[in-house]
């Protein structure tokens, strides 16, 4: 048996030696091969550039956003003494609990006191010194420690817009002066802005903040999501696992995909057709920008959604089936949970792209002045982005570094949510 | 493990999902038919700047106030929004730029705004500029109607030049970046400078507007489109920037932007008068305008807080006042007492006076 089979191989190692090893010292050999390598290297090389390019326009963008916005963060003060005891300021401390506090000392001419301490210290012109809110800054000490209102005291005060960005770089001559001025007596300073974290938006740069964008942001978001989310995950679900392969399942499968593709600023024309002016929704409201970017984000959701139950393998379900299971709990014990991280991951990318989403927005008017943070879903509110469009457009030359300070902040949140879908999906990403 | 984690999470995802019948409702209850307790303005984006500062001082003054909400939609867009009816789910206050039409009027009337307060809050010039390093022009306003108008004296406009208008001016490529059509700066800039240069040039406009008013708008303030003029949106900053790239371009806009931008920009002489506050006060500057508000009578006892703003909005306005401060140009004193009457008695606007 054996031996037939031996019969029947090769008749020897002499066939291969029939053939002559190639030469690899020959001239054209060596040009072949030093060209394969050059061709390697090439594209190599290229590679090498064209993500170089990319990286480089990112780091580009990323620092002159730092650049130009890193001082938004920060505002320039000065030191100026206000002698509340002389003032004789017409307020009792009886007043100065609950709310009536804001009301009494903004009519016993606070801020009038406050400009003429400023003038008294720094010359007649001390007053366009100040901030047009720096009497709030003595308001809320005030309201904090009464005590204030019978002694002498020295404040740090915010300055007006001009003298901030003539502190900080390169301002107008008279400021410029100005700063010039102050230096050498060391009464201005500089400290983090914390008002741009925590207030809305306002006229004048040195007030303004982002808070109320940012709660508008929240607010949209959360619409987005409660409808997006459930809706996007059960047609996934309902397509990829319950749908008869037929004409109507293609046209419905084309028309998402075509949907994932339409620009946002039909979605806008849409939303102000059919929320405001069909169903009469308020203008400007975060459920209204909340419903539009819905419709936008679950096309996304949907497709991301489908890929992930495809992904999971037909032996799960196979084996869940034999075990007993329904079709149901197959899909709610096993299909579902091994697909959320995809899904999620999904879900997370178009949020971050409705996030950053502009366009539809100011269609349907969320693109108002609004100086108080939203307090529900029909308040009037605006968004991240649309407040950096908004500021972009204002005269004061303070706004240009807080629109700058607006898109890091607005860089840092998208960052965060690409980040949190980074880490869902290693989380509980499975492998087969 | 794993598999716990993300069924877990599985349970909380489908945990939000009674919540968006909760979202529902809310929508339900936020229809626009109900009242609304905020003041809400549209309109021209050269009167935003002030109608925000006098809600910021509102909002200040009244703690308890909700924010009013102004959006800058340009005076024209603002209009057909403010005339679409009387109700929480319309406007209260119109900012516009130029004079409301009579057009607009009867919109207005037919959706039910028949009382409408019409209020002068002050003056601004439309400001042509260029850069500090510019050609340092000297215009009039015919030298800008023959280099901008589509069909100067009737005939397609060819000039490519400066110099093709007026020998007297320098060769340098005709290039003026502007606001768009929607906007009430570009009314002002038609009706001007544009219809002035053009009733000069072409003597035959002038009965024309009353006799054909389309064929008038044909020849005098239709703008040319070859690129000449650039339709640069809304945002005036931008044209500033541009001005500062291309020295031989010239720009037009608000001129409470020449004011910000003095040391970028350098304003031009119109009719040998360059834009200065003095100048466009009292109206020697050809480019100068009245901005004004409009509000709905009705309003003014429905909405909480509206009339305050309007009476705050009178003691903002004056000469040495916070508005003049941003770039408002402060109206006469005869103006102004009239307009703080108009506010204090309520007295509507009298449709015959439009046009």
């Amino acid at each position: 048996m054996s031996k037939s089979l031996v019969a029947q191989l090769p008749t020897g190692p002499a066939e291969p030696a029939q053939r002559v090893p190639t030469d690899w010292t020959t001239g054209a050999m060596q040009g072949r091969i030093r060209r394969r390598y050059a061709a390697e290297r090439r594209f190599r090389l290229m590679g090498l550039a064209a993500v170089t390019l990319s990286a480089g326009f990112l780091a580009f963008l990323l620092a002159t956003m730092l650049w130009q916005g890193i001082g938004g963060f920060t505002e320039t003060r000065v030191t100026v003494p206000v002698d509340l005891g002389a003032a004789k300021l017409a307020v009792t401390p009886a007043q100065l609990d609950g709310r009536g506090a804001d009301l009494a000392l903004a009519g016993a001419g606070l801020e009038g006191i406050v400009d003429t301490s400023a003038s008294r210290a720094y010359g007649k012109d001390g007053d366009n010194l100040l901030s047009g809110g720096a009497w709030l800054t003595v308001r809320e000490a005030i309201k904090a420690d009464p005590s204030l209102l019978t002694r002498r005291a020295t404040f740090d005060l915010p300055v007006a817009s001009p003298i901030d960005v003539a502190y900080k770089g390169k301002g107008a001559p008279e400021a410029e002066a100005m700063v010039a001025r102050l230096t050498p007596r060391g009464v201005l300073s500089r400290s983090l802005n914390t008002g741009f974290l925590d207030s809305a938006d306002s006229t004048d740069p040195t007030r303004v903040g982002i808070w109320g964008a940012f709660k508008g942001s929240l607010l949209t978001m959360l619409v987005t999501l409660l409808l997006a989310f459930p809706i996007g995950v059960l047609s996934a679900l309902y397509l990829e696992e319950y749908a008869p392969r037929n004409r109507w399942t293609d046209i419905i499968e084309v028309s998402i995909n075509n949907l994932a593709a339409v620009p946002s600023i039909i979605f806008g024309l849409l939303g102000l057709a059919v929320f405001l002016g069909t169903f009469g929704l308020p203008r400007s409201a975060p459920i209204v920008g909340g419903l539009t970017l819905a419709l936008m984000t679950m096309p996304v959701i949907v497709i991301a959604g489908r890929n992930a139950i495809k992904a999971v393998p037909p032996s799960i379900r196979d084996a869940a089936l034999g075990v007993g299971a329904s079709p149901i709990q197959v899909v709610f014990h096993h299909v579902l949970p091994l697909a959320l991280p995809g899904i999620l991951t999904g879900t997370i990318i178009g949020m971050a792209r409705a996030l950053g989403e502009t366009a539809p927005l100011l269609l349907i008017g969320m693109r108002a002045f609004i100086a108080a943070p939203p307090r529900g879903l029909t308040d009037p509110a605006t968004v991240l982005p649309v407040q950096i469009f908004l500021w972009s457009d204002q005269v004061d030359r303070g706004f240009v570094e807080k629109t700058s300070a607006a898109i890091i902040a607005l860089l840092v949140f998208l960052l965060a949510m690409n980040g949190l879908a980074i880490y869902l999906r290693n989380r509980f990403e499975t492998r087969w | 493990m794993t598999n716990r984690a993300a069924r877990r999470a599985l349970h909380l995802a489908l945990a939000i999902l009674p919540l968006l019948a909760g979202a529902c409702r809310d929508q339900a209850n936020g229809g626009g038919g109900g009242a609304r307790d905020q003041i809400s303005a549209v309109g021209s984006s050269t009167v935003y700047p002030f109608t925000t500062m006098v809600a910021e001082r509102y909002v200040a003054a009244n703690p308890d106030a909700k924010a009013p909400v102004i959006e800058s939609t340009g005076t024209g867009a603002g209009m057909k929004l403010f005339c679409a009816g009387i109700g929480a789910a319309h406007p209260d206050i119109e900012d516009a730029s130029r004079r409301m039409k009579a057009s607009e009027y009867k919109d207005c009337a037919k959706n039910g705004a028949r009382d409408i307060l019409e209020i002068q809050v002050g003056i601004d010039g439309i400001a042509f500029a260029e850069a500090k390093n510019g050609p340092k022009m000297q215009l009039t306003p015919t030298d800008i109607y023959r280099a901008i108008a589509a069909n100067p004296g009737g005939k397609p406009n060819t000039a490519a030049t400066w110099r093709d208008v007026n020998p007297a001016l320098p060769a340098v490529p005709i290039q003026v970046y502007g606001p768009p059509a929607t906007s009430g700066t570009r009314d002002a800039l038609a009706e001007l400078i544009m219809t002035k240069g053009c009733e000069a040039f072409d003597a035959s406009a002038k009965p024309l507007a009353k006799s054909d008013p389309d064929a008038h708008k044909a020849l005098c303030t239709r703008v040319r489109e070859d690129g000449a003029y650039v339709d640069a949106g809304e945002n005036d900053n931008l044209i500033v920037q541009k001005l500062q790239s291309n020295p031989a371009a010239l720009g037009v806009f608000g001129y409470s932007y020449l004011e910000e931008n003095r040391d970028a920009v350098n304003g031009v002489a119109i009719d040998g008068i360059t834009p200065s506050y003095a100048a466009i006060a009292d109206g020697r500057y050809p480019g100068s305008r009245p901005l004004y508000l409009y509000v709905k009578k009705a309003h003014l006892s429905a909405i909480p807080g509206l009339a305050d703003l309007l009476t705050l909005y009178t003691t903002l306005w004056g000469p040495d006042g916070p508005l003049v401060r941003r770039g408002l140009i402060a109206a006469p004193d005869s103006v102004r007492a009239n307009a703080a009457r108009v506010i204090a008695e309520r007295i509507p606007l009298d449709p015959a006076e439009l046009h």
